[in-house]
């Protein structure tokens, strides 16, 4: 097989695993929505939790994976890990807007403010921040060699960043709810609910997956396009 | 009704989402196939 | 060892002594944390708000956007004298160019934020003298987190089109541990509390300040065009 056909063959499996699961996510809504009890504090609005942590998680393991990726690539070199790193990251920036977007949609009900500059919501934007960062880095530095290697060394950066800002939240001790999975001998959640929630990150998780996929297997084609461009300017 | 009345940050969350999420993928699928 | 510890002293004092022939970043540094200072303390309702609720971030955002000033100069000389070309043909390491960059640059961080703290106690009359030793502990370590942190940033951005703007884009993520610490530890120095309460942040200002230090100085070799 050529790199194109490949990457063509990666491409298709990416948009069979997205298209699957933006099907699954039809199922998580119709779950969330109609076979799950509604909290009773909280009311309907407590359901945002099944899309908004989930979409937290998947922007959370997007930038894990983009700063995993830039290591990679920096001790490597290998080209194909600074598309996957660039792939994840642009993804990541997909979910972080529904967890960004989400989350004051359900603080507002259930705190009674859009936004509260609490730490974890502050980390959150700037994660999001660090990824749009990333991006933008990218779109500004013609070389493909230069632009790969500043953005592992970003992304190593800000990969460690992260238990900063988590060690920041911790030491502001923020309004955001205590987390109710993590417990160490059961989760809070009753039955139902976290059944909802556990398909509701299967579902998202796994969308992730299909969406890195297909933007990896564009990275390719664009690159090989590229070169194919300049080996003809050359000739 | 036992529990309150915000029913309507529910949709509009879950409108959003979907939004976001179908507008991504419509732009990838769409790249793809410019890029053949 | 030593060599690479001259060379870098050797860019550290090549670097001020650049800066001290115009001194337009000094000066623009000094005018802007007069100016912050200033609009911090009148852009606020007097009857319900403090002055010493309001001085320790007023002395952070002065000090932090005069480090990005600075910061922004440094490699923006480079590139317009085409200098670097020049260090990076002698045999000299990349650590050892980063570390007398980071060095220049401290010189002129503190520099500004020495002038600033005055004028701060100044504009703001916060019983700052009292607790110097401590706040100057505070102020070292959030200084040389954001310079080591810029300095290799600035070394990339340098090199991009739209310069000015990235810096700050991609810098300021980055000082959220730092600037918050130090905030939160300047508001209890300043409310007369005593250093050991501001016991956490202070850790995690120093465990900033070793993870970047070496983290920068070992991706610094990556950020030079070779």
């Amino acid at each position: 097989m050529t790199t194109r056909e490949r990457a063509h063959a990666i491409a298709r499996r990416g948009t069979v695993l997205s298209g699957v699961m933006l099907v699954a996510l039809i199922l998580v809504y119709v779950r969330a929505l109609m076979f799950t009890p509604i909290e009773r504090f909280q009311g309907p609005a407590q359901k945002i939790f099944y899309v908004h942590a989930p979409a937290a998680w998947s922007a959370l393991l997007a930038f894990a994976i983009t700063g995993i990726l830039s290591i990679l690539y920096l001790w490597l070199r290998d080209h194909r890990m600074d598309l996957a790193a660039s792939a994840s990251a642009e993804v990541g920036v997909a979910f972080s807007v529904v967890m960004l977007t989400t989350g004051p949609i359900w603080g507002k009900p259930i705190w009674g403010t859009w936004w509260t500059w609490d730490a974890r919501l502050t980390s959150t934007l700037f994660i999001f921040l660090l990824f749009v960062g990333y991006l933008v880095m990218r779109g500004a530095v013609a070389d493909p060699d230069t632009r790969a290697r500043y953005s592992a060394v970003l992304g190593i950066m800000g990969l460690v960043l992260v238990p900063f800002i988590h060690a920041t939240v911790f030491l502001f001790r923020t309004l955001h709810p205590d987390p109710i999975l993590m417990k160490p001998d059961k989760p809070s959640l009753p039955g139902d609910m976290l059944v909802t929630l556990l398909f509701s990150f299967g579902v998202f998780t796994l969308l992730y997956v299909g969406f890195v996929t297909q933007r990896y297997a564009l990275a390719l084609l664009e690159d090989l396009r590229d070169e194919e461009a300049a080996n003809r300017a050359v000739s | 009704m036992q529990y309150p009345d915000n029913g309507g940050y529910m949709v509009a969350a879950y409108v959003i989402t979907a939004g976001v999420v179908v507008v991504y993928a419509i732009t990838l699928w769409a790249r793809l196939r410019k890029v053949k | 060892m030593r060599e690479a510890l001259k060379a870098a002293g050797a860019i550290a004092l090549k670097d001020l002594a650049v800066e001290w022939r115009t001194k337009t970043a000094l000066v623009s540094s000094l005018a802007f944390a007069v100016l912050v200072l200033a609009i911090l303390f009148f852009a606020r309702d007097p009857t319900a708000i403090g002055v010493v609720d309001v001085a320790p971030g007023a002395l952070w955002v002065t000090f932090t956007f005069a480090a990005m000033i600075g910061l922004n100069r440094a490699f923006l000389m480079e590139r317009e004298n085409r200098a670097l070309d020049g260090i990076l043909l002698a045999p000299v390491p990349s650590s050892a160019v980063f570390l007398g960059k980071v060095a220049a640059n401290l010189v002129f961080v503190t520099t500004v934020e020495a002038v600033s703290l005055p004028l701060f106690v100044l504009f703001y009359d916060v019983p700052l003298w009292p607790r110097l030793p401590a706040l100057a502990l505070v102020i070292a370590m959030a200084t040389f987190a954001f310079v080591v942190v810029g300095t290799l940033l600035s070394s990339m951005v340098v090199q991009t089109r739209f310069a000015e703007l990235m810096l700050p884009l991609l810098l300021l993520p980055f000082l959220v541990p730092p600037v918050v610490g130090a905030v939160q530890i300047t508001a209890r120095l300043l409310a007369g509390r005593p250093l050991s309460e501001g016991e956490g942040w202070l850790r995690l200002l120093l465990a900033f300040d070793i993870v970047y230090f070496g983290l920068a100085t070992l991706l610094f070799d990556d950020t030079i065009d070779k």
